[in-house]
């Protein structure tokens, strides 16, 4: 199907009501068409308001559904990322430690720039644009938090990031340069000599958080869209809040 | 986030207060949403039982997977709705639901023939005042198209089928009646789906 065809389908898509190898096709050019995306999301949000919003939630469907979350094991998450999918903790690449003992001379090079807290609030201005930016510029605020940096080996890029009292981590990432679809950032944690992932972040993050107890050392890496269990690609930025 | 703010976060606060495991946050979505999903389930599904199987599978998944809310690309209204919608069009369409469903295609028929639709006429008076309008707006042909599709769990080819109209017009009009929908709709639209 070519673009315009497939356009034809876009509202009977958004509606769920074409067929299965239709609704393959569409799904297909919606992950290279922006327009055709923003399109299909604007019939859902129009299609949205054909449901009345006051109606009353069925208590009783609560309890069933929180009875059933009782199951679930709560362990560190990303979120909201594109795509993200959770590792369970890896050995580290020794490629990547070596990477990340030289992150903390690049970071000790830094430091003074890094605990310089009161200039760096002006500079966040685009990341409040996120959602997720009053949340970031809070936690950034608070004298509880333990603000770090993530730098490129040429110190050219860096990404703010800030760890909240309770442990929740924030990093601005809207500064690294956009991928292509089928690439993805991901965020690594180190302690001792593990390093964990703590989620793909996709092409092009904005602000995302993390779990960040009990890392000190983060770095991003850039890898295939699925991101991996254990990466072997020298880190885009790295840092450490100590 | 204090558990007492939870109240006055925004959705996609929610969501990330979900990310971190925190059922009160996906109490609080069920209390804006939960409302919404059920009723749109319970439409397309004409089966209670049912539509709490899909309404708990919508949330369950946001817990399980808060990441796929991407707080950029639309609401998460709209975003849970799709899900059940999604999930509610399956069941409509498996095997399992054969019988019932054409049971209810022909009751469909005989309401369309007698142009009303009590179940629809309920519906309608819970709908907000400005959205009813809006549909009313609209050219009958484009209406039907996409009430049938939407809560009737049709493909537009299985509309066409019921119609007796060509699929590429019943394709058009259900394409033309949202466009002609969301402009009639556009600032409310946007007051409606965005987060303040």
């Amino acid at each position: 199907m070519n673009h315009d065809e497939i356009s034809d389908l876009l509202g009977a898509y958004a509606l769920d009501a074409v067929d299965p190898d239709e609704h393959a096709a569409v799904d297909t050019h919606l992950r290279e068409c922006a327009r055709c995306r923003a399109e299909v999301q604007d019939h859902r949000e129009t299609a949205a308001l054909l449901t009345p919003s006051s109606g009353d939630a069925p208590e009783h469907l609560w309890q069933r559904i929180a009875g059933s979350l009782e199951a679930s094991p709560p362990g560190p998450r990303l979120a909201p990322v594109e795509g993200g999918t959770l590792e369970r903790p890896r050995r580290v690449a020794r490629a990547m430690v070596a990477a990340l003992a030289a992150a903390a001379v690049i970071v000790a090079v830094l430091g003074v720039q890094v605990r310089e807290q009161d200039q760096r609030i002006d500079q966040l201005q685009s990341a409040l644009q996120d959602p997720l930016g009053p949340a970031f510029q809070a936690a950034l605020t608070d004298p509880r938090s333990q603000v770090f940096e993530l730098a490129s080996d040429d110190g050219q890029l860096t990404l703010r990031g800030v760890i909240a009292a309770d442990g929740t981590g924030y990093l601005a990432a809207a500064a690294l340069p956009r991928l292509s679809r089928d690439r993805t950032y991901q965020l690594w944690g180190a302690t001792g000599d593990q390093l964990i992932s703590l989620g793909v972040l996709g092409p092009h993050p904005d602000i995302v958080t993390f779990p960040a107890d009990p890392y000190t050392a983060f770095a991003v890496t850039e890898e295939d869209r699925a991101g991996v269990v254990a990466s072997t690609n020298a880190p885009v930025v790295v840092g450490s809040t100590t | 986030m204090r558990e007492d703010d939870l109240t006055q976060a925004s959705d996609a606060q929610l969501v990330v207060a979900i990310g971190r495991w925190r059922q009160d946050a996906l109490a609080e979505a069920y209390r804006r949403h939960g409302g919404a999903v059920f009723a749109l389930a319970c439409r397309v599904l004409t089966d209670r039982l049912l539509a709490e199987e899909v309404a708990q599978d919508v949330f369950v998944r946001l817990w399980h997977e808060p990441g796929r809310f991407d707080p950029q690309r639309g609401s998460l209204r709209s975003f849970l709705l799709a899900h059940a919608h999604n999930r509610a069009v399956d069941i409509v369409r498996s095997e399992e639901a054969r019988r019932g469903r054409e049971r209810r295609q022909h009751q469909e028929r005989v309401r369309v023939s007698a142009g009303e639709d009590v179940e629809g006429d309920v519906w309608d008076l819970t709908v907000a005042e400005h959205v009813r309008d809006a549909l009313g707006l609209l050219p009958p042909g484009e209406r039907q198209a996409i009430e049938m599709a939407y809560f009737g769990g049709k493909t537009y080819r299985q509309v066409a089928a019921s119609l007796g109209e060509p699929e590429g017009t019943v394709k058009s009009r259900i394409r033309s009646g949202l466009r002609r929908l969301r402009d009639n709709l556009a600032d409310l639209v946007w007051e409606d789906s965005r987060e303040p």
